[in-house]
């Protein structure tokens, strides 16, 4: 029973992404959850907020996918709770368990999602805007699912079990992984590419790419030069009337 | 200018609440794609009624990669439908521009987005939320939560609205002064610097091979470095590339990148 109902706040916490990323799926949110079903909520809340301050850097920015805060924060107060060890233990239960549930997530975000996409890819070929849509909300509610499955059998087994389990994935494997979803933004890029890319702005790729790897320019400066770039290199003029006006629209 | 497809601001508001799930299917090759067709696919289908090619290449269109701090997208997406109802009225709109300005901005906008909402807004959440439930106050994860989502909710609606807004109107003064032209080799000339500049960012591969044996045989990586940073993930996007450009399946590329992975952590050539 109990297991079932931490299924279910880890379902609900991933679900933290379809409601507007606002943030519940953090352990200082779903910790007093924890609490609340396991009988202690005071100690859910206390363990929810050592989990958020040593989970602080596991943020997505960017394209970085961080350690499964949801598993981990979920099973790791769990057990701290289960086991009577409280606050202390919980960080050295819920990181390995965050990193078994990040390798599932890094499959799913690598190859599941990817062609569910690809489907996406065919409906809007064929117009229909509503199965694309459909796709959408299925491919994130399919994550959830497994992500409340996860922390059941996790529940279940118990935490000897689960360190066990994490130990025996080969390190091949999820090294190989983590290079591979290091390489995959490349192809979105590409393709991106592939549809704006033109004989006359090929130089404009390559001086962007120059500015980020030697000088380090983040892609706000980036934007910037480019911004000067355009306004030194195109004349935005038509009749010198309306020069002014448009030259400072340009910006958005 | 004006047609019966306009957009109103329910329309907009109806894309504020869809622009929630904004990252519920993301993933690594295309990101956000399929949240921001989601975000804005019943603006399209309004725009382009009775338009079924250019609804089909709309939707194919917007599924491209699409990355962006959650919280502002809907800013593109207004701009995104503002140019597409410009498409819809006109025949010889360079589609290629919708793409270009949404490259050109995602990236900018993910960098200040991002670090308003995590930098800031999230940093000062979880300072005030743990501060008191440490001491298992359960105001901290109330406190959390209204501290982080009142100002992320407003910053999203204003978005939703402001975006869409920007669109019509400078698209309208730029058309009108005959600059269109001008002003989608500008916005390519972004696009593609700001995809350079994220492909430095975000593509990630780097090498622990050395160069010879020994204990201090130099590490080829630094050798790289030396000659240019990033030379790797240029070299992969550019691989890719070449192969998009020869109609290869992307799933394709997407199973032999993992396994191409998994055969270098093995041998040790990436990592």
């Amino acid at each position: 029973m109990e297991a079932l109902l931490l299924a279910l706040v880890a379902f609900i916490g991933k679900c933290d992404l379809a409601t507007g990323t606002n943030m519940i799926q953090r352990p200082i949110v779903l910790g007093p959850i924890v609490g609340l079903i396991l009988g202690d909520l005071e100690m859910g809340i206390t363990i929810g907020a050592t989990l958020e301050l040593a989970f602080l850097g596991s943020v997505s920015v960017g394209a970085f996918i961080p350690p499964n805060v949801i598993v981990g924060g979920v099973l790791g107060t769990a057990f701290a709770i289960v086991t009577g060890k409280g606050p202390e233990v919980a960080f050295t239960m819920a990181f390995p368990i965050a990193l078994l549930a990040l390798a599932i997530d890094n499959v799913i975000f690598s190859l599941v999602r990817p062609l569910m996409a690809k489907l996406a890819d065919n409906y809007a070929a064929k117009g229909n805007g509503k199965a694309v849509s459909v796709i959408h909300m299925c491919t994130g509610f399919i994550t959830c699912t497994v992500l409340a499955i996860i922390t059941f059998l996790g529940f279940s087994l118990g935490s000897a079990q689960m360190e066990a389990i994490v130990n025996a994935i080969p390190e091949v494997i999820t090294n190989g992984l983590t290079i591979a979803t290091g390489l995959l933004p490349g192809i979105g890029f590409a393709m991106l590419l592939q549809m704006i890319m033109n004989k006359k702005v090929i130089p404009h790729f390559f001086l962007g790419f120059l500015l980020s790897a030697y000088l380090g320019i983040p892609v706000v400066g980036i934007a910037l030069f480019g911004i000067v770039l355009i306004f030194l290199s195109i004349k935005f003029t038509k009749d010198e009337t309306q020069v002014q006006e448009v030259a400072v629209d340009e910006d958005f | 200018m004006k047609t019966s497809n306009s957009i109103t601001k329910k329309d907009l508001r109806k894309m504020f609440w869809r622009s929630l799930p904004m990252e519920f299917s993301w993933h690594y090759e295309r990101q956000m794609h399929m949240g921001f067709e989601f975000m804005i696919e019943p603006a399209l289908r309004k725009i382009y009624e009775g338009q079924p090619e250019k609804y089909k290449d709309a939707l194919t269109r917007n599924l491209e990669f699409f990355n962006c701090t959650p919280h502002i997208a809907p800013f593109v997406g207004g701009i995104t439908i503002a140019m597409e109802e410009m498409n819809a009225q006109q025949e010889d709109f360079d589609t290629a521009s919708i793409n270009a300005v949404k490259a050109a901005l995602m990236g900018p906008l993910s960098g200040i987005g991002d670090s308003i909402m995590l930098g800031t807004l999230r940093v000062l959440a979880v300072g005030v939320g743990t501060s008191l439930a440490v001491q298992g106050n359960i105001l901290g994860p109330i406190l959390f939560l209204l501290i982080f989502n009142i100002p992320a909710f407003i910053l999203r609606y204003v978005c939703s609205i402001k975006g869409y807004e920007l669109g019509v109107n400078y698209l309208e003064k730029i058309q009108q002064s005959g600059l269109m032209s001008k002003f989608m080799l500008a916005a390519s000339m972004l696009g593609v610097m700001v995809i350079g500049g994220m492909t430095n960012e975000l593509v990630s591969v780097t090498t622990p091979l050395t160069i010879g044996g020994g204990e201090n045989a130099p590490l080829l990586q630094d050798v790289i470095n030396g000659i240019m940073p990033g030379l790797l993930p240029l070299c992969a996007t550019g691989i890719y590339y070449y192969f998009l450009k020869k109609k290869v399946n992307v799933i394709l590329l997407i199973v032999i990148t993992a396994i191409f992975g998994i055969v270098c952590a093995q041998f040790g050539i990436l990592g």
